[in-house]
């Protein structure tokens, strides 16, 4: 059993980790206050190479192993969730499905623009009336000669409204299974087709320098070859697509945690109270220590996770749980964050407050707690 | 252009360090490349962008050196050579100035860039003793170098009162400071294909030579005791009208501090 990085994980550790101080730090509060999506910092993680990490060099991607993308997403939520969410969605969402069920025209066509960040891909799947039961969507895709033709609706979508944006991957049904249940697949619609429209949605209590937006879909002409993969894979990419993706998000709690706790180390340690620091009182200390207890189990279960699939073996009952409980841990640990930063810990001007907003999302997007329950409770035999 | 630069591990001093009986405790100690020498990888993979060149790190020493070669290639270096040999361990300035020596004898530069000093010794002599063993010329605290021709380069350097403007012969040797440029922070590319480059390792016998020869057993200096900087205390704030903390002042500078 070996507990240790490697050499190279710990330098993008290290690298990533200066790169969040250097960069992001200075401005994620101005950038959360104006709930503004920065293209120019996203274009910056793009050139440092945050896009594409898992994604083999022939496709411009960074070559990198499953836990090293996991790491560099800790190391950008250790400083801003908002960050953290345009690279975990990029990734996962945006280039994890043309990577791994694209055709190779597709990969060719798509992955360099998307892996050296000069654009954005997003993924959408959630609708209006259809969120944990994705299989209760609505939009449909028709075949009409050389072409498919979409409509119907998303909403939430990651990184779909920037000016940056140069398509979504959209699930839609095409067809009834013999069970008599829907059939799902998945196209490529890009920015600017006539009849597809992506709206930006605004004042989000956290996540507010990430692109989140609704998608229009009305009589969409896309041409056949733009199908993800084969007809009726949808449900199994759509899947797949959210077992790694829950990874990033356990990264995003993780790193998340680390950062709240941090910064709650650090005030405890300065702050004084009857004479001493606030730390030496034992109800704060107590605080303290089990965050650290709790992050260093959250990091242990997302890690092996993360070596699971860079093994190739079953990762999808670990991915579950690391997800949900990174999650809850940094639930937890920024709660303790901002409590003993006590009235401090409600302003603006301490980073705290941003850590415990942008938690919650964690415990929401890309299946909630108890759809991870849910999982998790299928894979135990229940 | 063939560009030689020198890089040195050092203790990472943002972590704690404990020092024992005169040493620095080595277990649990963290490395980094010396701030200054990453200064100097960057000049040359600048150089090397703009002028095209050939470039080559050497790290002396004794030790795992791979985490700091492969940053310097994931920043861009070509080449790295590491000698290792523990003979080193207790090496001076002078005795880190005849290995290079050897190193670049080994090799044909054009030029040397090394950091202006280490910020563990401070001492800030290796590169112009290796200049002086070489006898070929040496501008230290360098803040900007550009390419003449093949033979010359012009560099700026950052004196007392200005800046003064050099025109060096090459072959020369360089030192840099760290206004000389901002170092990149190495692409997750640079830092996955660096894990398949080789380091080229030798010791002092591969250079041909000892570590007599290099003046080991005639150190010029020794460090014989290890002290560490008092950390600084806590300053002290005072309330009230202007004339009383005036008397407060002159009072604390007078009898505390006694500087007055
Ligand atoms: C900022 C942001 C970004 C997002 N990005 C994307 C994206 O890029 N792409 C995308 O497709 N989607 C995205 N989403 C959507 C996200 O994945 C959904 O919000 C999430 O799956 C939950 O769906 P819902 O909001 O419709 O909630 P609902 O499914 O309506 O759930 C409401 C509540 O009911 C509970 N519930 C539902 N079913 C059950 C059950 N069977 N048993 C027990 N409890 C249940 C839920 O756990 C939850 O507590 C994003 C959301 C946000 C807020």
């Amino acid at each position: 059993m070996d507990f240790d990085l490697t050499k190279e994980q710990e330098m993008i550790r290290k690298e990533v980790r200066k790169f969040a101080l250097k960069e992001i730090d200075p401005i994620a509060g101005e950038l959360d206050e104006k709930e503004a999506f920065s293209e120019e910092l996203t274009q910056k993680m793009g050139e440092i190479g945050l896009f594409g990490m898992f994604v083999s060099e022939e496709y411009d991607g960074q070559g990198m192993d499953y836990i090293s993308y996991i790491i560099a997403v800790e190391e950008i939520a250790r400083i801003d969730g908002s960050q953290a969410a345009t690279i975990a969605a990029g990734n996962s969402l945006g280039i994890g499905p043309i990577y791994y069920f694209g055709t190779e025209e597709q990969k060719q066509k798509y992955l360099p623009g998307l892996c050296s960040g000069e654009g954005l891909w997003g993924f959408g799947l959630t609708e209006p009336t259809a969120g944990s039961d994705a299989g209760g969507s609505k939009t449909t895709a028709v075949q009409d000669g050389d072409e498919w033709v979409i409509n119907g609706s998303k909403i939430f979508i990651t990184n779909a409204a920037s000016d940056m944006t140069m398509g979504v991957t959209v699930q839609a049904i095409t067809g009834t299974r013999d069970n008599g249940k829907p059939e799902y697949s998945c196209f490529l619609v890009e920015s600017g087709t006539p009849g597809f429209k992506a709206v930006p949605m605004h004042n989000k209590l956290m996540w507010r320098a990430s692109n989140t937006a609704e998608l229009y879909f009305d009589d969409v002409r896309v041409p056949k070859e733009n199908i993800l993969g084969n007809k009726g894979d949808g449900f199994h990419q759509m899947l797949k697509t959210l077992d790694g993706g829950r990874l990033s998000i356990g990264a995003m709690g993780l790193g998340g945690a680390q950062g709240a706790y941090d910064l709650a180390l650090k005030y405890a340690r300065e702050r004084e109270q009857f004479g001493q620091p606030i730390s030496k009182f034992q109800a704060v200390a107590f605080k303290l220590a089990d965050s650290a207890m709790e992050i260093e189990c959250a990091r242990n279960v997302l890690y092996k996770a993360c070596w699971l699939k860079d093994q190739k073996r079953p990762f999808e009952k670990e991915a579950a749980m690391g997800k949900l409980y990174a999650s809850e841990v940094m639930s937890r640990v920024a709660d303790h964050a901002v409590q003993i930063h006590g009235g401090y810990g409600l302003m603006k001007e301490y980073k705290v407050e941003r850590f415990y907003r942008d938690q919650k999302l964690l415990e929401i997007g890309e299946g909630t707690s108890e759809v991870q329950r849910i999982v998790i409770s299928r894979y135990i035999g229940c | 252009m063939k560009i030689l630069t020198t890089v040195k591990k050092v203790v990472d001093v943002e972590l704690n360090i404990h020092v024992e009986s005169g040493a620095i405790v080595e277990d649990g100690l963290q490395y980094v490349i010396n701030a200054w020498d990453e200064n100097a990888v960057e000049a040359a993979v600048v150089l090397k962008e703009n002028n095209g060149a050939e470039t080559t790190l050497v790290s002396l020493g004794g030790g795992d050196m791979t985490d700091i070669i492969r940053k310097c290639y994931a920043m861009g270096i070509d080449n790295g050579i590491h000698v290792d040999d523990p003979a080193l361990e207790k090496a001076d300035s002078s005795v880190y100035a005849k290995v290079l020596q050897k190193v670049y004898e080994t090799g044909e530069y054009d030029l040397i860039i090394t950091g202006k000093q280490a910020q563990d010794t401070d001492s800030g002599q290796t590169g112009i003793m290796l200049a002086e063993y070489l006898s070929i010329p040496c501008v230290s605290n360098v803040i900007e170098i550009q390419v003449v021709d093949d033979g010359n380069i012009k560099v700026s350097r950052l004196g007392d009162a200005g800046t003064e403007i050099v025109e060096v012969a090459l072959p020369a040797v360089v030192t840099v400071s760290d206004s000389i440029n901002e170092p990149r922070l190495p692409a997750m590319r640079g830092i996955m294909m660096a894990k398949k480059k080789k380091i080229e390792t030798t010791d002092l016998a591969g250079l041909g030579t000892s570590y007599d020869e290099v003046g080991g057993n005639a150190l010029k200096s020794e460090v014989v005791e290890f002290m560490k900087s008092e950390t600084r205390q806590a300053g002290q704030k005072f309330e009230g009208d202007a004339a009383e903390l005036a008397v407060k002042v002159v009072d604390l500078l007078a009898n505390e501090a006694k500087v007055l």
